[in-house]
């Protein structure tokens, strides 16, 4: 009997099953595809969080403790790959004499590096001028010394002679924090900032000069084996990897027996990349659960379509003696064939897009359709076997209002969602914590709370307004269709009125399609608009022209980068360093009036002004200044206070002190770094300072031909300055937001939403149309031309498109909100609004009304062809 | 039970009762192609006036109601022709030259008795107002006035087909073609609609076709019109 009917079912209802099965299908390539993303995400961001540490562990050897030791036990642990001894020695100061003048500095730190350490340690060390072949000075430190390669220093040391070298290049410490850490000391205990003198040597001259004070003061000179680990190794989930990391380094400590003790910077951005880790799953809850649900409500859909046939084919078969348990087991055989082709259909598409890369996730995926099938298909079906037996009229279950809408569920629903999500804004949306160097990372999933009840709640509320226009309103849907169907207007509303649950149901699928696709569309716009923010933070502008270090560029050396051709705009850029106290912070001179036509100020970049407010702050008087929130809140600043900085005298060359007025805070600038910082004009410090240098030229080209216009710009500046463009920045910026790669999984979310979307309105159309061409084939029958079936047929598709669609859209563009708010940690800068994807949402509508057009088209016009067959089989 | 008992149906002016409304000659009209091809009508002729009363009657499958389509021009000969010599176009999509009572329960299900009734009026373009106090005069006179706020679903089978015959009186056609109107029908049912629909045509002095496979039904008609295999034998 199951074999017959089984074969009954694929002769007589092919598409119904199909249809049903491609819900299956789209819910199973979602899901599958989506953890394929998770997974290679979060391998990516192991890979990349190992890959941007300079020294994975540096190991700090105990006084008295044999360095060779260590560094054997060091080489020896599983997963090292390099192990090279550095030491470190701590000198009174330095002093330079050049162009007349003697410059000393303060305490210094001097390091001496085995052979081959730049190259082993390639994010360690940058050169800036000269090379490493010998003794080099740090950017800041020549900068202080006023020495350049050639030069010589002397360098102090305590109890005994100083001694000089002769500086052969001058490099940037990039990672100067970790690699001048405290090692071993808690965060806390940590330096403020890294020094401002460091000197590095070769191994073998630090010897000669340190090994006597090593032996007589062994708190000034120490020694650190910098290692590399085999990243290959890794676990591909940040927090796995952190754990084996951790677990490592512990081991090496216990091996070692209290002789080393181990930096393990390694595990610190693991660490850090767990809470990207996070954010790849909370984006993946965010962005695919809704579309999963969305597949499975259109299954749903799509078998409720059929259920007036298979309440009488039930009746049919109770009638002729058939078993409730006889029945049942053929409802579970429709919806195992169901589950089992979509299923199979779905890891196909999977497979094909290239989305199958995990086959756990495709196991759970495949699962999963096989528990929805059972659900949707047959649930429905079991319950209809029951109103069937019972005798209960299928009349009396359609007419019935729903119970949530006379409780009211939508508004309390999407009162609830507003309540997370204010209660979620007072914790300024911190969805993940993830405290430093402990295992355990706590993610606030309830948050999710609030845009899942409020898509839930405006779905419903969609229904509530479709039904009540339907129903109470079926005058105005009267006066509205008569220019269209003319004196069957008032039929037309009367007809749909009485079946409006089903056409509200049609028209909420529709809403919540769209509405996922809109929010998702207009998230991952955002997201995108905020990714091209970050790198242009990180890169100043299209492109940036760096001066090198005493190059002293003044502002009418931009005529030559603005006369290139597709250059938009060049601004210069000081960038001086300014004492705040004894804090040495970044200062960045600007012409407020211009600086805008060359890169672009967000306002999320200032703090309690918008970005044209706070340039007209700084407009405002000429020692104006924007600080950092930091600097305020160590200082007790308030707007309009007078601060006293100490800048660099052209001419004297000493720090000297500068009034300011306090007018605004500046939380991120165009090259800026993280930390503290100062924003002044650039006419003012040039006077103060008698020193009109400067530091960058940042240039637009309007986001065109980036990379050819940098080529002809490198050749106009040659080696004067370096040029980077916005292009490298996008792979260099190591935030939050670029570390969770969206491309992949933003282009199956959007090409599954527009899927979805369109399916819900042309299969939902399609199969309800279809149930009830016997009205368009009466209606065929009884003489109506072809302009009037077709108008006729096509009310309630027309109907459920403009609810739907209006209230997707409406919905889809608050979701977006919140999801954005809710998200917030993923993005940085936050961003000030929305960003709308115009194209796609076009798109969208397009699709969505194409096929809904579509599939009401081809069943009217079936139905009116074979009207003559219909009204026979009636 | 909301029905109430049928009125005599007036008589009124219709066409001369020995015009020819619609002529078969020689029409056939076979399906598929080749080897597939199936002839549903043969070569029939016949024609049916104002006055004709007739039972079309056969086995399923015989061509009953391909015959009927085609004289209701819902349909085209393959070969031979039907004219209407009234009108100078086939009835179909004028519901005052043909009405239709179709096979089964043929009305559309989320529309009440008297907009199910209203529906060919509204196509013809009567505003909704006329359209539903015609419909609701229409039902008025089958004797079944209190149905017309109820639903299909609501109507036995006998009702609804009471209903479908309102419909087609509704737009008062010279030709009514009745499809197998009782054979979903219990007795009692399906002799009150073959009575709703002789008392229509005499109202409307229509020439009234009714298929059927029951001996019974054909009986009550004047004459009767046998097929077999596609063939029609018509009573001298």
């Amino acid at each position: 009997m199951i074999w017959l009917w089984l074969v009954g079912l694929v002769r007589r209802s092919p598409t119904r099953l199909l249809a049903a099965a491609g819900g299956i299908a789209i819910a199973v390539a979602l899901v599958a595809g989506l953890g394929s993303f998770l997974v290679s995400s979060q391998a990516t961001m192991t890979q990349r969080a190992a890959a941007q540490v300079a020294v994975d562990w540096q190991v700090q050897v105990a006084a008295h403790r044999s360095p060779g030791s260590v560094l054997k036990a060091v080489g020896s642990a599983p997963g090292t790959r390099t192990a090279v001894p550095v030491g470190f020695a701590d000198s009174p100061g330095l002093r330079a004499t050049t162009a007349g003048t003697t410059q000393d500095t303060g305490a210094a730190k001097v390091l001496g590096l085995p052979p081959g350490y730049a190259d082993t340690f390639p994010l360690a060390i940058r050169v800036l001028a000269g090379n490493v072949n010998g003794a080099v000075v740090a950017q800041q430190t020549a900068a202080n010394l006023h020495v350049t390669p050639g030069d010589r220093v002397r360098v102090a040391r305590a109890g005994l002679p100083p001694y000089w070298v002769k500086v052969v290049g001058v490099v940037e410490l990039p990672q100067a924090d970790s690699l001048f850490q405290r090692v071993g000391a808690p965060t806390q205990s940590q330096p403020v900032a890294p020094p401002d003198n460091v000197i590095l040597l070769p191994a073998s001259r630090f010897n000669t000069e340190y090994a006597g004070l090593a032996r007589t003061r062994p708190d000034l000179v120490t020694t650190q084996i910098h290692v590399v680990r085999d990243h290959a190794g890794l676990p591909s989930d940040p927090s796995s990897a952190f754990t084996a990391e951790t677990g490592a380094a512990n081991n090496l400590a216990v091996r070692t027996s209290g002789a080393a003790v181990v930096g393990n910077n390694l595990g610190a951005s693991l660490d850090a990349a767990r809470e990207d880790a996070s954010y790849a799953r909370i984006l993946f809850l965010f962005l695919g659960a809704p579309g999963a649900l969305l597949a499975a409500a259109l299954t749903a859909a799509i078998t409720q379509a059929g259920a007036g046939r298979r309440r009488k084919e039930q009746s049919l078969l109770r009638a002729r003696g058939s078993t409730p348990a006889q029945l049942l087991r053929l409802v579970l055989v429709e919806a195992a064939v169901v589950g089992a082709l979509g299923g199979l259909i779905g890891l196909g598409v999977a497979a094909v897009i290239g989305a199958a890369s995990s086959w756990p996730w495709d196991v759970a995926a495949a699962v999963a359709g096989l528990l929805v099938a059972a659900l949707v298909v047959a649930v429905p079906a079991a319950r209809d076997l029951r109103t069937v037996a019972a005798g209960e009229s299928a009349r009396a279950l359609q007419h019935t209002r729903p119970v949530w809408m006379r409780f009211g569920l939508d508004v309390v629903l999407i009162a609830l969602g507003l309540a997370v999500f204010w209660a979620s804004g007072r914790n300024k949306y911190s969805l993940v914590l993830a405290p430093e160097g402990v295992p355990t990372i706590s993610v606030s999933y309830w948050a999710f709370l609030a845009p899942a009840l409020a898509w839930l709640g405006c779905g419903l509320l969609c229904w509530r307004i479709a039904d009540t226009l339907l129903f109470r309103g079926r005058r105005v849907v009267a006066f509205a269709s008569r220019p269209f169907l003319g004196p069957l207007s008032q039929t037309v509303a009367s007809m749909l009125m009485r079946q409006r649950r089903l056409v509200s149901r049609s028209a909420v699928l529709v809403a919540l399609a769209l509405a996922f696709a809109v929010s998702t569309a207009t998230f991952n716009a955002t997201y995108r608009q905020q990714a091209e923010v970050d790198a242009q933070l990180t890169n100043g502008a299209d492109v940036t022209v760096t001066e090198s270090p005493g190059a002293n560029a003044t502002p009418a050396d931009g005529a030559p980068i603005a006369a290139v051709s597709g250059v938009q705009a060049v601004e210069p850029l000081q960038h001086r360093f300014a004492y705040v106290g004894n804090d040495l912070q970044d200062l960045y001179g600007i012409n407020p009036d211009t600086i805008s036509r060359a890169t672009t100020l967000q306002d999320a970049y200032f703090q309690g002004a918008t970005a044209s407010e706070s340039l007209a702050q700084l407009r405002s008087r000429p020692d104006a200044i924007l600080v950092s929130a930091e600097t305020v809140n160590d200082f007790q600043l308030n707007q309009g206070d007078l601060i006293r900085l100490r800048l660099q005298d052209a001419k004297t060359q000493t720090y000297k002190s500068v009034t300011f007025h306090y007018v605004g805070i500046v939380n991120e600038f165009p090259t800026a770094p993280k930390d503290s910082f100062l924003v002044a004009n650039a006419d003012y410090v040039a006077q103060q300072t008698g020193n009109a240098a400067v530091g960058t030229f940042l240039v637009s080209t309007g986001g065109n031909n980036v990379s050819s216009v940098a080529d002809q710009i490198r050749s106009v500046v040659g080696t004067t300055g370096s040029v980077g463009t916005i292009d490298d920045a996008r792979g260099l910026v190591g935030s939050s937001l670029t570390s969770v790669d969206l491309s992949k999984l933003t282009r199956l979310e959007l090409a599954f939403a527009l899927l979805i979307a369109a399916a819900a309105g042309g299969l939902v159309i399609g199969l309800g149309l279809a149930e009830r061409r016997q009205a368009i084939a009466i209606a065929t029958g009884l003489g109506a031309t072809r302009k009037q079936v077709r108008r006729f047929g096509s009310a309630e598709p027309a109907f459920v498109l403009l609810v739907g669609t209006l209230g997707g859209l409406s919905t889809g563009w608050g979701l977006s909100y919140l999801l954005v708010k809710v998200l917030t940690g993923v993005f940085d800068p936050a961003p000030t609004g929305l960003t709308a994807p115009w194209g796609y949402l076009v798109a969208l509508v397009a699709c969505t009304v194409a096929a809904v057009g579509l599939a009401a088209i081809v069943v009217i016009e079936r139905a009116r062809r074979h009207a003559r067959t219909l009204l026979r089989a009636i | 039970m909301t029905t109430s008992a049928a009125r005599p149906l007036p008589s009124t002016h219709g066409p001369e009762l020995d015009e020819r409304l619609v002529v078969c000659d020689r029409a056939s009209r076979t399906f598929g192609h080749g080897s597939l091809a199936v002839v549903a009508v043969h070569d029939a002729s016949c024609a049916v006036t104002a006055r004709s009363r007739v039972a079309l009657v056969g086995p399923s499958g015989s061509g009953k109601s391909t015959l009927l389509q085609l004289m209701a021009g819902l349909d085209s000969p393959t070969s031979g022709s039907i004219v209407w010599p009234t009108w100078e176009t086939g009835p179909f999509q004028d519901p005052s030259r043909a009405g239709v009572v179709f096979q089964g329960l043929s009305l559309i299900p989320s529309l009440t008795a008297a907009e199910n009734v209203a529906f060919p009026l509204l196509i013809q373009g009567l505003s909704h107002d006329v359209a539903i106090a015609q419909a609701r005069e229409s039902l008025d006179l089958l004797g079944i006035g209190g149905l017309g706020d109820k639903v299909p679903e609501e109507l036995s089978g006998g009702q609804a087909q009471r209903v479908a015959v309102a419909r087609v009186v509704s737009s008062r056609p010279k030709l009514i073609f009745a499809d197998e109107p009782t054979g979903q029908l219990d007795r009692v049912s399906g002799d009150r609609v073959i009575d709703v629909l002789l008392d229509a045509a005499d109202h409307l002095g229509a020439g009234l076709v009714v298929s059927t496979h029951d001996a019974t039904v054909a009986a009550r008609l004047d004459v009767t019109w046998r097929m077999h295999d596609g063939e029609l034998v018509v009573a001298a």
